[in-house]
């Protein structure tokens, strides 16, 4: 993604040359407490070099997570974090966002905490279309709580809460995101294809507006098994490119050959791509600039002095006011 | 040769009007193109401009005839609709006539004026006042005269500065607000903030007795330490504030001091007001930069202290120049002496923000020394070539006439980071007897003596992208065409196509009556030519062809008159001046003609020769030779060793902490084999069967004594 190519002052040129270049130490903290193999780790390390590579400052960077392994993630990061309630990491960060568009957000959640309890939240993200990033870590079960069914475990898992495995189809978070009015952004990586989970979370952290990567990702303690035929046989992954959407690097092709070309701003191929598991689609699937953005709608042009703040305060206060003769005053 | 003949050649040549053959011009007679143009008042066209005050910079310059269309198409299918019309087009009509070539307060004189019209017709109170709420404006009814240009173009200026005060203000006041947050928010976590009388004012009256405020200062004061600022940053907060608060380039609601003046009369007074202000200038371009900083908590002292100490020593450039206001001077192109020429052409080579109009009231002005020959508004000229030759200044030359359509240029040379000029021809003199002063800015630019153009820097490095001349009249040829009817003495229709030449701009002009002979009737024969047909005239010898215009008198009657080779001469200047003006708009320009003669000769030499045989088919080129597979060449660069494909690494973790000193993470938090030596090769193996994706190739052993050997190499093997 290029810069806006608008002429700056000399100042404001100076000032930007003393810029502090950033490690990607600077944004680690702490050791993690994910299970060693654990695809949170591949997750972490994509969004430190994210956050490298285009210099973000890490007073000016929050991540937001709700309850889960994935949710930890704000944890080892350091910048702002938040790590909210079960399935409310999505209103706590447009929150966020609407207080502060100045700060860039991302969201941390799982399979459980997003398509389960957080549901509601989900879907109305997706409409408010807000300038932010979210990262559905889909290990397909709860781990944190050692191994109970979530809305996307695989039809007949057996798991403590399914012992004699689970009825219902999985849901598919790619098809219901790419269902929901205002969608602008949705994507599908899975944690064992470094290379493009970064380009993807960059294009993600570059989209105006509200993100979506489902991130398929491995479960070493639960389910070992579970996504080994589709990590050891590289036909079982299909690549989406397109010169709006991925690009390719070479040494990726070798190892990758199942490719298929696909425009994101197709939203009925997007759908039928999104409905496939077999082989995996990996790319951009959706993509559409255009839809406007919440904050931005609602954005307030004010000031917020201490005046209008009081002003604003009192006219709430006055409605619950009573008044000694009964009648507000004119 | 007949006697008329002669005549006529003979005041070509020599100017003497024989008066037994030939009548004199005078006052009664115009160009023949502007016949339909008697009335002008009763016509519906662009003025008079309203210089509006609301709304957006781009509604600063409105057409009252545009806003009447407006309005009543706003009515859309309304009952009312051809009624409310009707009345606006009277109205229009009455503010015209009213108005006269002035100027008056738009508000005000509609009022008179409708009121006068409505007691005839009770009706039109109604639709005057619909008509009215439509506009939406406020401000100057200005129609076509000497005061225009100066009007019109300081109040786009205002209005563009309007527009940046309130940027500025905004920016201004939000600095200053965070700025103000900064020392109150260190204030409310110190010690004094936390004093018992500070914490139950912060309670409020109602709970006044409900807590123990002693104690709440204890704990509060004990349990978390104050944060303080440095002195240093506290005074740097205080000084930007007060930079801010005190600057005078803008007015903020929060002061009342005056802010400075920046329309001047004379470029020695802008030139003086812009010296004494710039040590300002730079301080709050300054402050702007570092309050900034200051209010993202980004300042770094140790950085920034450098860059600001040094700020501004070597002036400010456009960009940040372009946010603090423009200055306007506005000058009378006829007065000007070479001082203040000289001057202007200072300010606009020193690239400082400045706009000057130059308003020129008479294009035919007589040369100083030569009689007969026309200046062209030669300092307004000289101004705008050398305003182009700098290269980065915005020039805009164009009639009073056409200021309304051409209002989207001026705005952007007004809001043009860097110097900008503005010529305008007024068409307001004393030469032109009863001819409005916007038909002879119209007719000025219609004969080229003063055309249009725009020179925009920022739109592009070439010639192409800056200099626009299409806003002339048909900008492709010599002279703007018109088609021209009349009855004839049998009263049947004619029509001709007549050219509107600098020598039917000069028939307006009382000086150069001289110059023209009507000649009667009776004696207009073939020898009698267009202006724009004479330039083929032959300068040897005794010319055969006049060249003559077509007038028409008070009573609307046809008449020709032949003009002097004086005058002729004049009219071939203006139009070789109008084909250097075309060559560098990119039209006819003699370069690429050249180029292209070139071009075509060669073709058709080319052409010429025999075309020869092609190639003979089954000279296949060599084929490449089909890339070796990288993976199996990057396997053999690796032969024995073992190695990590690092790039695919997902971070796991799992290698690193089976030894730590063997595997590490790279730059990227991707592992690397570091130390091959640093463990066993059972250990390699085990990683190798722990890693997730598969990205660790054991190799063979590096010590053949290690244990075990026999059963890792077995294992090893699929990985490698």
């Amino acid at each position: 993604m290029t810069e806006q190519t608008e002429t700056i002052s000399a100042s404001e040129c100076l000032i930007r040359m003393y810029d502090e270049q950033h490690e990607i130490e600077d944004y680690q903290k702490g050791v993690p407490r994910w299970c060693s193999g654990c695809g949170d780790n591949s997750i972490l390390t994509a969004v430190q070099r994210l956050c490298r590579d285009e210099g973000l400052l890490p007073e000016k960077t929050v991540f937001v997570s709700g309850i889960g392994c994935s949710s930890r993630l704000p944890h080892y990061m350091n910048t702002y974090g938040f790590h909210g309630i079960h399935g409310r990491a999505l209103p706590v960060a447009e929150g966020v966002k609407l207080a502060r568009p100045d700060l860039t957000v991302f969201v941390n959640t799982g399979d459980g905490d997003c398509c389960s309890i957080g549901a509601a939240h989900w879907i109305h993200a997706i409409r408010y279309n807000m300038d932010m990033t979210m990262m559905l870590h889909d290990n397909q079960i709860y781990g944190l709580t050692k191994m109970q069914a979530s809305p996307t475990s695989p039809l007949g898992l057996k798991s403590n809460t399914t012992p004699h495995g689970t009825y219902l189809e999985a849901l598919n978070p790619l098809t219901v995101t790419l269902g929901v009015s205002n969608v602008s952004f949705v994507a599908q990586v899975v944690d064992w294809i470094p290379e493009v989970m970064y380009q993807v979370l960059s294009q993600a952290y570059h989209h105006k507006g509200f993100s979506f990567v489902r991130i398929i990702q491995r479960c070493t303690e639960w389910l070992p098994k579970l996504l080994d035929p589709w990590l050891h046989d590289r036909q079982r992954v299909l690549l989406l490119h397109h010169e709006n959407g991925l690009e390719i690097s070479p040494a990726l092709a070798k190892s990758y050959t199942k490719m298929r070309e696909h425009d994101p701003s197709n939203m009925n191929e997007a759908r039928e791509i999104a409905s496939a598991f077999d082989p995996i689609p990996v790319g951009i699937l959706y993509r559409n600039d255009d839809v406007p953005c919440y904050e931005d709608l609602r954005h307030d042009s004010r000031l917020r002095t201490n005046s209008l703040i009081q002003k604003g305060l009192e006219s709430e206060f006055d409605k619950f006011t009573i008044w000694a003769d009964g009648n507000e005053p004119a | 040769m007949e006697k008329q003949l002669q005549h006529q050649i003979a005041f070509y040549l020599t100017g003497r009007i024989d008066k037994s053959t030939l009548e004199p011009v005078d006052g009664r007679l115009r160009p023949a193109l502007l016949s339909r143009y008697a009335d002008l008042d009763s016509l519906r066209y662009d003025f008079p401009l309203v210089l509006n005050r609301l709304g957006a910079p781009g509604r600063a310059v409105l057409s009252l005839s545009r806003m009447v269309d407006h309005a009543v198409a706003e009515l859309g299918e309304n009952v009312d609709h051809e009624r409310v019309a009707r009345h606006g087009y009277r109205i229009e009509h009455a503010l015209r006539k009213a108005l006269a070539g002035g100027a008056e307060d738009f508000a005000a004189l509609w009022e008179r004026t409708t009121a006068a019209l409505e007691r005839e017709d009770e009706a039109l109170h109604d639709s005057a006042k619909r008509l009215w709420k439509a506009f939406q404006a406020s401000g100057e009814l200005v129609d076509a005269g000497a005061a225009l240009p100066a009007k019109a173009v300081r109040h786009a200026w205002s209005a563009v500065q309007t527009a940046k005060a309130a940027a500025f203000r905004y920016r201004a006041e939000r600095l200053l607000l965070k700025l103000k947050n900064i020392l109150a928010a260190e204030e409310i976590g110190s010690t004094v903030g936390r004093t018992p009388e500070r914490l139950q004012a912060g309670v409020g009256s109602s709970f006044a007795g409900a807590f123990d405020f002693d104690a709440m200062s204890r704990i509060l004061v004990a349990a978390k330490p104050a944060v303080e600022l440095s002195d240093e940053r506290r005074r740097r907060i205080g000084n930007l504030i007060g930079v801010l608060e005190r600057q005078k380039f803008y007015a903020l609601e929060t002061d009342g001091a005056e802010p400075y003046d920046f329309a001047f009369e004379r470029c020695a007074d802008a030139l003086d007001a812009y010296r004494s202000r710039h040590a300002e200038a730079v301080e709050l371009v300054k402050t702007l930069a570092v309050a900034e900083l200051e209010a993202k908590g980004e300042y770094r002292e140790a950085v920034h202290d450098m860059i600001f100490d040094g700020f501004g020593a070597n002036g400010l450039d456009a960009g940040e120049l372009a946010e603090l206001p423009d200055y306007l001077v506005c000058v009378d192109g006829q007065t000007l002496d070479a001082a203040e020429l000289a001057r202007i052409v200072e300010l606009l080579a020193a690239g400082l923000p400045v706009k000057i109009l130059v308003r020129t009231d008479d294009v035919l002005e007589p040369a100083f020394v030569a009689e007969g020959h026309v200046t062209f508004g030669l300092r307004a000229r000289q101004l705008v070539n050398t305003a182009i030759g700098l290269h980065d200044v915005f020039v805009f030359q164009a009639a009073a006439s056409h200021l309304f359509k051409k209002k989207d240029a001026l705005m952007r040379g007004l809001a043009y980071h860097g110097p900008a000029l503005f010529s305008v021809f007024s068409g307001a003199n004393a030469h032109t007897g009863q001819i409005p002063a916007y038909l002879v800015a119209a007719a000025a630019m219609e004969s080229r003596v003063f055309p249009a153009l725009v020179y925009d820097p920022s739109a592009g490095a070439d010639w192409a992208s800056r200099l626009d001349i299409t806003d002339n009249p048909h900008p492709d040829d010599d002279w703007a065409v018109h088609s021209f009817s009349y009855e004839d003495e049998n009263l049947q229709s004619q029509t001709e196509t007549i050219a509107f030449t600098l020598a039917d701009f000069m028939a307006m002009d009382e000086r150069f009556f001289k110059n023209f002979a009507v000649v009667p009737k009776a004696d207009w024969s073939a020898s009698l030519i267009p202006v724009a047909e004479a330039f083929q005239i032959e300068s040897k010898g005794l010319p055969e062809k006049v060249p003559a215009v077509l007038l028409v008198d008070d009573e609307f009657r046809l008449q020709r008159a032949i003009l002097s080779s004086r005058a002729f001469f004049e009219v071939q200047r203006c139009r070789s001046m109008w084909h250097s003006l075309q060559e560098l708009g990119g039209i006819h320009n003699s370069h690429a003609e050249r180029l292209l003669a070139q071009e075509r000769k060669a073709r058709a030499a080319a052409a010429a020769v025999e075309t020869p045989a092609l190639p003979t088919a089954g000279a296949v080129e060599p084929a490449a030779p089909p890339d070796a597979p990288a993976s199996a060449a990057a396997e053999a660069a690796h032969g024995d060793e073992p190695y990590i494909e690092s790039e695919r690494c997902s971070s796991c973790n799992e290698c690193v902490q089976l030894n730590g000193e063997m595997f590490a993470y790279n730059e990227n938090q991707q592992a690397y084999l570091k130390n091959p030596d640093a463990g066993t090769f059972r250990q390699l193996v085990e990683a190798a069967e722990g890693c997730q994706v598969s990205v660790i190739h054991p190799g063979k052993p590096r010590n053949p004594k290690e244990p075990g050997l026999e059963d890792l190499l077995k294992r090893a093997a699929a990985f490698n």
